[in-house]
């Protein structure tokens, strides 16, 4: 929920940048009064005008304007004050008047989802790769995009797409995707073009704690969310959803239980976690029947089991996300850690052992303050591209 | 008039609702729809000023399916899928939906001991349930024998048949999770028929929506059936427009809670 000083931060001009015209005024007041109705600060033009502390003829115009593009709607009288006087007549925020696509892609798959404006995912679409790069990708992206298109029940507002990879998310390029075979692909500019929408791309981690941020369970103002999937990666939201960023770690050196060194995808990554699976798992597969490939959810299974290699290897994932969690404790001083991605799966068990274990390698009163969570969402990067395309273009988160 | 074909099995209250959620867009769209089952499936091409053709659930073959792909027709599977072909596909989300109904069953009623009433095992439906189902038990680490995962094939007389054996067996169970909300009225009544209390001994929870199911106060998961159809038609349409889709498209289910198992 945002505060009034969260909201007055909107306001506040920005002394680097360059001198705000008279359009870009009125959008960034557009955008302080929509995201007031649409937290719940003011329902009415009276209160907009003493919450955001400009001229009611100005809101009056504003509101005008929302209303006659669907964002808000009047929805009857509120009370008078105590002094008497018109009745108000109350805003309610619409939260279907756009429909917003929000995409994933990732080595193995592209998952999108079309979304309203609260976030609430109204359809997905899923395509797998099976080893496809480059342009492959690329056309398999738009036919994601194509599939939701068709289910649209209310206008696009926009497109955002989250990679694993290197991204400039100011230019909307990849710079580098090895998984997809990308390299400075212009995807922003190609998918804009093609669909005539306004479209975001950004890192995929950055976008899971986006996701968290916005319409996740927590209520925290700064968070960090550790995404594993074939990946290794670090998202944070901090200072209120005012900064955000992600980046992959696989290629951060660290020291592994046996003194050796090597790149954090080695341990994490899920190629290198599958092959110790296999071999953890190998003596009882056939029973396990959990669907046509190993996940994390097999590992779960022989832990629960209490096969003692497997227990051994929980401790030693739980080593290297203990240390990636005390590196973000000791340098952002997050309200919240999450664990999300594929390795979700392992559940509570595996979160637990992390939390202990960086209690061994942070001072202990710097957890006290911090909750923890694992998030098996499946589709938290695409809702972290609709919340990233959200505040992009209408203030709202 | 353009037309749209929908290739459909044997009469059933679900394929009702699929082809009422067909029309519904096809009516505003100014597509004429005709219905093919039984041999008629073969002789689909022949259709004249045929656009595109809707496929509900396994009733064509997979060559079938390739001689309508490689004659360039545009085409929409419902609830199924064929790997091999680059079909797209609209169905519901399975796993969102056995997730939402195990941890109901889990969480709020404590059942510790489930039972799994199997759909038709060649339907892409029934596989997904269950593989999510085995998945859920993994999650909330519980174990369930083989022995508990019993026949339905989407039949309500073959599930309560396959219930009542299994009461008859005296092996406790908590809970009867089935693979549709037919399948799972029927086994709602073999238990109580056999003295079981639903919820009181054992709760049962299905999958799909349908007045029959609020009548007999089911809990399930409420797949929007219509909607699938009306999402299928909206899929092949664009596809006759020209637009490119591959890929699934999955819809949300929404957990409905009534008597026959604890309270939400």
């Amino acid at each position: 929920m945002l505060t009034e000083s969260q909201m007055n931060s909107i306001g506040k001009p920005d002394m680097k940048t360059r001198k705000a015209t008279h359009s870009q005024l009125r959008l960034q007041n557009r955008q302080l009064l929509l995201r007031a109705v649409y937290t719940g600060l003011a329902n009415s033009r009276v209160d907009l005008a003493h919450t955001s502390g400009l001229a009611k003829p100005t809101v009056s115009d504003l509101i005008s304007e929302l209303i006659d593009e669907g964002y808000l709607i009047e929805i009857g009288l509120g009370q008078s004050t105590d002094e008497g006087g018109k009745r108000p007549r109350l805003l309610e925020f619409v939260p279907d008047a756009r429909h917003v696509i929000g995409v994933s892609v990732s080595g193995k798959r592209i998952l999108g989802v079309l979304a309203n404006l609260d976030g609430r995912v109204l359809v997905r679409h899923e395509q797998k790769l099976n080893g496809a790069q480059g342009q492959i990708v690329i056309d398999l992206l738009s036919n994601v995009i194509n599939g939701l298109i068709a289910q649209l029940s209310a206008p696009l507002l926009c497109i955002g797409i989250g990679v694993s990879g290197l991204i400039d998310p100011q230019k909307g390029i990849v710079r580098l995707a090895p998984l997809l075979g990308w390299k400075e692909i212009r995807l922003a500019e190609i998918i804009s073009r093609k669909y005539h929408i306004p479209t975001y791309v950004a890192n995929s981690t950055e976008l899971a704690a986006m996701a968290q941020f916005a319409f996740g369970q927590t209520d925290a103002n700064s968070l960090v969310t550790i995404l594993v999937n074939d990946s290794v990666g670090v998202g944070a939201v901090l200072d209120n959803g005012q900064y955000h960023s992600g980046s992959e770690l696989n290629q951060l050196q660290v020291v592994s239980t046996d003194g050796s060194k090597r790149v954090l995808e080695t341990f994490l990554g899920w190629s290198s976690v599958r092959q110790r699976t296999e071999a953890i798992i190998a003596p009882y597969l056939d029973s396990l029947l959990i669907g046509d490939e190993l996940t994390y959810l097999h590992l779960r299974q022989a832990i629960l089991d209490e096969q003692p290699d497997a227990l051994a290897f929980q401790e030693e994932l739980a080593e290297y996300l203990a240390q990636i969690c005390s590196w973000v404790i000791m340098l952002m001083r997050p309200e919240h850690i999450s664990l999300a991605g594929t390795i979700s799966n392992m559940g509570q068990p595996l979160l637990d052992c992390v939390i202990d274990k960086t209690r061994e390698l942070v001072q202990p009163d710097l957890l006290e303050t911090i909750t923890f969570s694992v998030d098996t969402s499946l589709h938290l990067v695409p809702l972290g591209a609709v919340a990233h395309t959200l505040q992009k273009e209408l203030g709202l988160i | 008039m353009p037309t749209l074909a929908t290739i459909i099995g044997p009469p059933n209250v679900y394929q009702s609702a699929v082809i009422a959620g067909i029309e519904s867009v096809t009516t505003e769209q100014g597509y004429e729809m005709r219905l093919f089952a039984g041999d008629e499936r073969d002789h689909v091409l022949e259709t004249p000023d045929l656009s595109g053709v809707l496929v509900v659930v396994n009733t064509a073959s997979d060559a079938l399916l390739g001689t309508i792909k490689r004659a360039g027709l545009p085409i929409s599977l419902i609830a199924h899928q064929v790997p091999h072909l680059p079909i797209p596909v609209v169905m519901s989300n399975n796993p969102e939906g056995i997730a939402a109904l195990m941890q109901h069953l889990v969480v709020k009623c404590k059942c510790r001991a489930p039972v799994f009433v199997r759909g038709l095992i060649v339907q892409n439906d029934a596989i997904e349930r269950e593989r999510a189902f085995r998945q859920e038990l993994i999650h909330y680490h519980l174990r369930v024998p083989e022995s508990h995962y019993l026949r339905g094939d989407f039949e309500p007389d073959i599930a309560a048949d396959s219930i009542r054996q299994f009461v008859a067996s005296g092996i406790s169970f908590d809970a009867v999770v089935v693979s549709d909300y037919m399948m799972a009225i029927a086994v709602t009544q073999a238990l109580r028929a056999a003295g079981c209390a639903v919820p009181g001994q054992v709760s049962v929870v299905g999958f799909g929506d349908a007045p029959e199911a609020e009548a007999a106060g089911l809990t399930t998961v409420a797949a929007n059936i219509l909607e699938l159809g009306a999402s299928a038609a909206r899929q092949l349409i664009s596809q006759i427009n020209g637009v490119q889709i591959t890929g699934v498209t999955m819809l949300g289910v929404r957990l409905v809670v009534r008597e026959t198992s604890c309270p939400e």
